[in-house]
């Protein structure tokens, strides 16, 4: 190390050093730092003890004191790796990969050979993905220790995911060719390193090569499976159709439940384009050979047609409903794409019902006693969640076999919870949470039922109830209690619905914090990958773990992420567009909530009142159960350093408080529109965000992206005059090249070139009678134009809502959700509800307001 | 339509495991944070599989109506090889169908085959009120042979030629198995598994060098 006065350490005091670097890896803060101290009272400016300090310091939560002790440090000593070092790891802490992976380079170029710092200078270029110097690291490691079979894997990896499928072969080879004895099956490594070997060679398109590989090395592979599913997808894909055939027939043998073995063999075996009957028998002899599998049975169902596919549909129906096998509708749903299917299926069902039914099952054994007793609750059971369902809903069908069931056997879960989801869709939240309050009731040690019993109290907005519902099922020994545990346990669905649920109820601090929860378990699943880069190498299961990283580049195009996100983005414009919600609901007695602009002055002053007064109340009772934890918890002891951040604002407080909403929804918003571009909503959100900001080359490339995804979206229409709007507008003009492009890009959404109101005409004439939503759009550009319109305009959607008969529940809220945000008179709205409850007399949102 | 599927398949299905760990906080008292999930997926990659409703347009993401997360012991008490079933569930929706049995065995002929189990063991919560939703339950351990499945090494001789597909061993022994769950049980307690310590080794820390 170079000489700088102070730096020089006496033998005691360097073994005191060492001891501060033991205690901090073994974590044992406190102890590290008193040892630390020890040195630097004698050696005040040792840059390198600071150093140390600072690093226990950060891992103890003092970030900001870690981070001025660190930069003194290298004050002190610009020349010590160890104060780069840890100035790197500081950075890492924080997330800040650029400044950490600039630090480490600093410190390895002052101590080139040092193989910790090497290490994680390593592990941070793979995980920021930075392949030219991950190669680079890994050589360096690989010429530092060649002995290590693990530093040659890496040093393929890196080249593999650069994608130099050549060089990444060639050094697994290399390493291959120095192996002199024979290996045994349980060296797990060694064929996990073969077989990734053959990986990269079919990915780089040399399947031929692959498959000789493969058979050469695949028969002394552990990974038995593994290397028959491989082997059988090259021949496929060389076209080599009887080995292919083969190869499937054993994946088959080994499990008929698999729909790629049964694809791959259709493929080899040329089945797409025979006689339906033809396939159908291949597929029963299958089945004949297994007695107990489901798919030879029921994917035939998939192809067939007609009579074929109704006397298929009756055996497999039969065999089913017999056993009582209560996910028999689960698994034929999916064929209800198909019109004819649908009604195939519902009139043999019907036939059961009716009594019609053949003597003997599957044609040969008669029917049990337990199987006509099974029959008769499987067959009503199947009928009710039939009539459930979007392509076949009865309601009030599904009502009357629900309760058909429940009198065969009032204490199931099953028949409660079918009965509540009837209730759901007909719109009666409330009634549909009580009854599967009712079915949890039948069965306490169920979490299955437990969970939608606290997702329906979610829907039915009861967070509270919700929570104490999910709690019987969590470990409620933090101060955090339920939600604390499912916090922990990433409970991805429970943090959405309840978000969701404070959303609808302008609860946007606790909306915003949910989704802020849900935002930051991404970013902890994406940091859970850091650990592998060096886990993965000892345990040798590379093919896995570069299946991970892949993966991992596209964590976010999960629904899970999408629903949340664009939930997220929503409050956010709310928030924008209404500040005054940052107070909590503003209830203005409508039955829901308004824009506060249509309120009158005086209202809003009492709502803010009321909000305020909420919100303190919601206060003091965090704050009454952050004391009794406390008080009921015993002092924590000293030793215990890992302790956990206390969290400050379980309400969401700070967050909604934001001064800059619009610029805070984009967190959500980027990563939703990169990851989850076909997501319909996502797209819509952007828009609307994207036009507040006065993005409008963004805002139309979302335009352009919700017309592709569902041309005749209603709301594309009103988001097609908004920007038509904006770039007329003659006070806050934007950029002129601005405007000629989204003139280009969205011509013929725009139409410019026909007047607003004819084209506002055009499109009422073109979407006549098309959907409540249509009708809608139209009002809101008409009023729009012409706000003296207005009440003319309200007739026009009461009226819309009478002659559309068929309007969807969803439609209608959304409509109702409208007329709210245009401050419509309670008399609008009043007519309107009760038009809609002739559609829907049970939902919730259309029942009278009580003033 | 459900298909039971390795998590690892070729081409991978390592993309279900947050809905298998939404799957198994819907289903079982006893979670595990992603990380743990990850660990299983990427130290025993063949022994868990996944069940998922197939539809007509294949997506990314197929909702996940079963699973099994399964590991071996790493440090065996008695020193045998066996494998351990750490967690295992189905959709209430969809139960009945012989999913989780297909799950299992499925699960216990990789141990056998990749790993050469000699058994494999799994804990069962006893459902009594008390102790149910506790921290560090009762349990019953319950093991099943699966030497029956292994494989011997393979001949030494490359070239020699098997003429047999890969892997079609032991079909007929295959069969005494499914069923003979309950060899032993015997009473065990179980805690969280939460932790996967195993990742980072100690003598791997910062500055070891210093």
């Amino acid at each position: 190390m170079a000489q700088v006065p102070g730096q020089q350490l006496s033998s005691k005091d360097l073994g005191l050093f060492r001891q501060v670097v033991r205690h901090f890896e073994s974590k044992q803060y406190k102890k590290g730092l008193k040892t630390a101290e020890q040195v630097l009272k004698k050696n005040p400016n040792h840059a390198d003890t600071q150093a140390m300090k600072a690093l226990i310091l950060h891992s103890q939560g003092h970030t900001t004191e870690a981070f001025d002790l660190a930069k003194l440090a290298l004050k002190g000593n610009m020349k010590s790796h160890v104060c780069w070092h840890v100035y790197g790891l500081l950075w890492r802490g924080e997330k800040n990969f650029e400044e950490a992976s600039k630090a480490y380079k600093f410190a390895l170029r002052l101590e080139p050979d040092s193989q910790p710092i090497q290490r994680d200078l390593a592990y941070l270029q793979i995980q920021m993905r930075d392949y030219e110097g991950y190669i680079e690291s890994r050589r360096n490691m690989l010429q530092q220790k060649p002995g290590f079979r693990q530093n040659w894997t890496a040093l393929a990896i890196a080249h593999h995911l650069a994608g130099a499928y050549d060089e990444a072969e060639n050094v697994l080879t290399t390493y291959e060719d120095t192996i002199k004895t024979k290996l045994s099956r349980t060296d797990i490594e060694h064929w996990e390193a073969v077989l990734y070997k053959n990986y990269i060679i079919a990915e780089s398109g040399n399947v031929e090569k692959a498959l000789d590989h493969l058979e050469a090395v695949g028969k002394r592979s552990p990974d038995v499976l593994g290397v028959m599913e491989m082997r059988a997808d090259y021949l496929l894909r060389l076209d080599r159709k009887d080995e292919a055939e083969a190869a499937y027939s054993a994946l088959l043998d080994r499990n008929t439940e698999n729909s790629a073995y049964f694809d791959g063999w259709v493929k080899a075996k040329g089945l797409q384009d025979v006689e339906p009957s033809e396939a159908k028998q291949a597929y029963d002899e299958i089945a004949a050979k297994n007695s107990r599998s489901d798919l030879p049975r029921r994917r035939p169902l998939d192809f067939l047609s007609g009579d074929a596919f109704r006397e298929a549909a009756d055996a497999y129906l039969l065999r089913m409903l017999r056993r009582g096998v209560p996910s028999t509708f689960a698994n034929i749903k999916q064929l209800y794409g198909d019109a004819s299917k649908r009604k195939t299926v519902q009139e043999l069902v019907e036939g059961y019902e009716a009594g019609k039914v053949p003597a003997v099952a599957d044609g040969s054994e008669p029917v049990t006693e337990k199987e006509q007793e099974n029959f008769k609750w499987s067959v009503p059971y199947f009928l009710a969640q039939h009539y459930n369902f979007a392509a076949s809903r009865d309601l009030s069908k599904a009502l009357e076999y629900a309760d058909k069931c429940l009198a065969l056997d009032p204490n199931s879960v099953d028949f409660h919870a079918v009965k509540a989801r009837t209730y759901k869709y007909l719109g009666n939240i409330s009634k549909a949470a009580e009854l599967m309050a009712k079915a949890e009731e039948l069965d306490l040690k169920d979490r299955a039922i437990n969970t939608k019993c606290a997702k329906y109290k979610l829907r039915n907005n009861q967070n509270e109830q919700a929570l104490e519902m999910a709690g019987k099922f969590t470990q409620n020994k933090t101060s955090g209690g339920p939600l604390a545990d499912l916090l922990d346990m990433q409970c991805i669905w429970f943090l959405t619905e309840d978000g969701q649920a404070y959303l609808r109820q302008r609860k946007l601090g606790l909306a915003l914090k949910r989704f802020h929860q849900i935002l930051n378990i991404f970013d902890v699943w994406q940091d859970d990958q850091f650990d592998f880069h060096n886990f993965s190498l000892r345990k040798g299961m590379i093919r896995a773990y570069i299946d991970m990283l892949r993966w991992e580049d596209h964590l976010r195009d999960h629904p899970f992420f999408s629903r949340m996100a664009t939930s997220a983005v929503q409050a956010y414009i709310l928030l924008a567009d209404n500040p005054d919600l940052a107070l909590g609901p503003m209830l203005n007695g409508v039955n829901g909530t308004a824009a506060n602009g249509k309120m009158s002055e005086a209202d809003r002053k009492k709502a803010l009142k009321k909000a305020k007064k909420e919100q303190e109340k919601m206060e003091k009772a965090e704050a009454d159960k952050k004391a009794l934890a406390k008080a009921s918890k015993p002092v924590p002891k000293a030793e215990a350093d890992d302790v956990k951040k206390e969290d400050t604002d379980p309400l969401g407080k700070t967050l909604v408080e934001t001064k800059t909403p619009l610029d805070d929804a984009m967190k959500f918003l980027t990563p939703l529109l990169e990851f989850c571009p076909d997501v319909l909503d996502a797209q819509k959100v952007g828009f609307e965000l994207y036009m507040r900001r006065k993005k409008y080359l963004l805002a139309v490339k979302c335009l352009l992206k919700v017309r592709s995804l569902v041309p005749e979206d209603a709301d594309a229409h009103f988001y097609a005059y908004q920007l038509r709007t904006e770039l007329e507008n003659k006070e806050q003009k934007p950029d002129e090249k601005v405007v000629e492009l989204v003139k280009e890009l969205a011509k013929d959404v725009l139409q410019l070139d026909v007047p607003v109101n004819e084209w506002n005409e055009n499109f009422a004439k073109e979407n006549k009678d098309k959907s409540v939503r249509h009708a809608q759009a139209y009002v809101q550009v008409n009023d729009a134009i012409d706000p003296s319109s207005k009440a003319e305009n309200e007739k026009t959607i009461v009226s819309s809502v009478s002659s559309a008969k068929d309007a969807s529940l969803t439609d209608l809220t959304a409509g109702l959700e409208t007329l709210q945000i245009r401050g419509s008179s309670s008399d609008v709205v009043e007519s309107y509800k009760a038009e809609a409850r002739k559609t829907w007399p049970e939902a919730d949102v259309f029942a009278t307001t009580e003033s | 339509m459900v298909d039971v599927i390795p998590v690892s398949s070729y081409p991978s299905h390592i993309t279900l495991l947050p809905s298998i760990q939404q799957c198994n906080l819907t289903n079982l008292p006893e979670n595990y944070f992603l990380k743990y999930y990850l660990y299983h997926a990427l130290t025993w990659p063949q022994l868990s599989f996944v069940a998922v409703v197939r539809t007509a347009k294949p997506t990314t993401y197929p909702k996940v109506v079963g699973y099994v997360l399964a590991k071996m012991e790493e440090d065996p008490r008695d020193g045998v090889q066996h494998g351990h079933i750490t967690s295992l569930s189905v959709m209430r929706t969809h139960r009945r169908l012989g999913i989780a049995e297909k799950l299992m065995r499925n699960s216990q002929r990789a141990m056998a085959e990749v790993f050469n189990a000699d058994y494999v063991s799994l804990h069962v919560l006893e459902k009594t009120e008390d102790k149910y939703y506790a921290d560090g339950e009762d349990a019953y351990a319950m093991k099943m042979d699966l030497k029956n499945m292994q494989i011997k090494d393979a001949p030494e001789a490359e070239d020699q030629d098997e003429g047999d597909a890969v892997g079609s061993a032991d079909k007929k022994e295959e069969k005494d198995t499914t069923n003979g769950v309950k060899e032993k049980m015997v009473k065990v307690r179980v805690g969280r598994q939460r932790g996967v310590a195993d990742l980072v080794e100690k003598n791997e820390g910062t500055g070891a060098s210093y």
